[in-house]
């Protein structure tokens, strides 16, 4: 028989929930201790270190352009924006010119990735919220840019295609034709996700007002990214801090008004539209020359002093912060993440809300688990 | 974003304050802090509305060296550094009661590099184990820690004995 009065003390509703660190819902080994109530959530604590690889004590550890692989397998989805932002640290630091078509080439590869990202959270993210079938379809178009990077890359997650002074290998003809047929290809595949997702009502009632936030939350914990953007702040770094060559191209910074996870939803989808246009652009206007500055040192020294880098990755900003005593290793570098602090939001986003909410909150963080860990 | 005025609050603290060549290092301002000036930058910099991108600890000698990184949402690009040493206790006031973001910062320059925030609501290891609260990993071998004066920035030869003088109350600190 059922014990009634179990059912009716109040202390036996409260209990300690783990998420994770293999809950599918947390993309990696993150792992998120929820005091629980019922079904709502009262205190969240994420729990993170599972992945922890020691990048920065690496990096002392090497020649500062040998760490150049190790930028990428922080965050896996951006890893060629990643490459782009460490080797910027190392040109500013040491005065290196980076020849006109190299950053052409960074940024077309650069968006690419973005795009590639932004596909793969939008397929896993909607898995995440119940519904399977948009995954084949992001997934088909990523495998296009997957194959396009790889022809000139080598790689197809984990790049290491950026060197300092430029990029390692040219691009070709065929890469340019690709790329286009890939930019007319996802355009035509807007009608389909916009009918098959976006305009789904049931999706729309599952992120509406779920996880409200402010640009002033956002301030207090540097939260950047599409999310800052999605409480219509107009903050994106290739515009802000304008690097490589972006002031070259007209790209508008989608933003939303509402602060929630419907928001940040729309200005990543619109944000796949504005890197096509930044591609098509470079690609129309792709200077000739050389692909790598001819001078660069072998061994690099870098002048002692510190420097920084930031970047806009597809989750946000960041920055390498780079700290030189003369020599050619690094005598301190700090990498700061995009999901780090997006996640440090969590806790304050979260309170009091329905566990299947929390999962569709994470979602829109779009977490990288690795770039947490570092 | 009058940076006149700002620059003007970060004196009124008694910081330091150098404008630095963005092109060549990154970031537009160098404030040079105390650890008791540290609270009331924090305040001034969320009143401004800048948002804090990061905070690094850097072993130096003859102390540990905190930066905290902050830039501005608004269309002004505006990358400020303000620099501490922590005091003979290896501590520092925290700044996680202003800026929330910090609290993770700051369990994570504990992890790496020991440093005591004060007032911390709640200093656990983040990134390393439990058991390795003491590991310290990012402090530096005595053979290879360097006075703070190998990592300042070497002015140019011509400016180099004004700029000596100048260098000097800051290496006291």
């Amino acid at each position: 028989m059922m014990n009634v009065d179990v059912l009716q003390d109040e202390r036996h509703h409260r209990f300690v929930l783990n998420m994770g660190p293999q809950h599918p819902s947390t993309h990696g080994v993150l792992r998120v201790l929820l005091e629980m109530e019922g079904e709502y959530a009262l205190e969240l604590q994420p729990v993170l270190g599972y992945g922890h690889r020691c990048h920065e004590k690496i990096a002392e550890y090497k020649p500062a352009k040998n760490f150049m692989p190790n930028t990428a397998r922080m965050d896996y989805l951006g890893a060629l924006i990643y490459n782009h932002g460490y080797a910027m640290l190392l040109e500013r630091a040491c005065g290196i010119e980076v020849p006109r078509r190299a950053e052409y080439i960074r940024v077309i590869v650069d968006e690419l990735n973005r795009i590639q990202s932004h596909l793969l959270w939008l397929g896993a993210y909607l898995l995440d919220l119940g519904a399977f079938t948009p995954i084949m379809y992001s997934f088909d178009d990523r495998e296009e840019i997957l194959d396009i990077l790889e022809d000139i890359t080598g790689s197809r997650l984990t790049y290491c295609y950026m060197r300092v002074g430029g990029v390692c290998k040219d691009i070709d003809d065929k890469f340019v034709s690709r790329t286009r047929a890939f930019i007319d290809r996802l355009r035509s595949r807007y009608s389909i996700y916009e009918e098959l997702v976006n305009g789904n009502v049931i999706l729309q009632k599952r992120l509406i007002d779920v996880g409200d936030y402010t640009p002033e939350i956002c301030a207090r914990y540097g939260v950047t990214g599409p999310l800052l953007r999605g409480t219509g702040v107009e903050y994106d770094l290739r515009k802000a801090e304008s690097y490589s060559v972006y002031s070259e191209f007209d790209f508008e910074i989608p933003t939303e008004q509402r602060g929630d996870s419907w928001a940040s939803y729309n200005v990543r989808y619109r944000e796949i539209e504005q890197s096509l246009r930044i591609i098509e652009q470079a690609l129309d206007k792709l200077p000739e020359g050389d692909f790598i500055a001819p001078k660069v040192p072998k061994k690099l020294k870098i002048p002692a002093g510190d420097y920084n880098s930031s970047v806009e990755a597809p989750r946000g900003e960041l920055s390498y912060y780079l700290v030189s005593d003369g020599s050619d290793m690094p005598y301190r570098l700090k990498i700061r993440t995009p999901s780090y602090c997006n996640l440090s939001v969590l806790p304050e986003m979260c309170k009091g809300m329905m566990i299947a909410d929390v999962v569709a909150c994470m979602g829109a963080l779009d977490l990288v688990i690795p770039e947490i860990d570092r | 974003m009058n940076v006149k005025q700002i620059e003007k609050k970060w004196q009124g603290l008694g910081a330091k304050v150098e404008a630095v060549a963005y092109a060549q290092t990154g970031y537009d301002y160098d404030v040079t802090l105390t650890p008791e000036s540290l609270h009331g930058f924090a305040e001034v910099m969320l009143a401004e509305g800048f948002y804090l991108v990061d905070l690094m600890a850097v072993h130096v000698k003859p102390a540990i060296e905190v930066v905290y990184q902050f830039a501005h949402f608004g269309g002004q690009r505006c990358r400020v550094m303000g620099r501490t040493f922590v005091d003979a206790q290896g501590a520092l006031p925290t700044i996680s009661d202003v800026f929330q973001g910090a609290n993770w910062h700051e369990r994570e320059a504990r992890d790496f590099h020991g440093v005591v925030f004060a007032g911390h609501p709640n200093l656990q290891p983040l990134i390393l184990a439990e058991e390795d609260v003491d590991l310290k990993p990012l402090l530096k071998d005595e053979k290879v820690l360097k006075d703070v004066a190998a990592i300042r920035r070497q002015v140019p030869e011509a400016e180099a004995p004004a700029a000596e003088k100048a260098a000097k109350p800051e290496a006291a600190n």
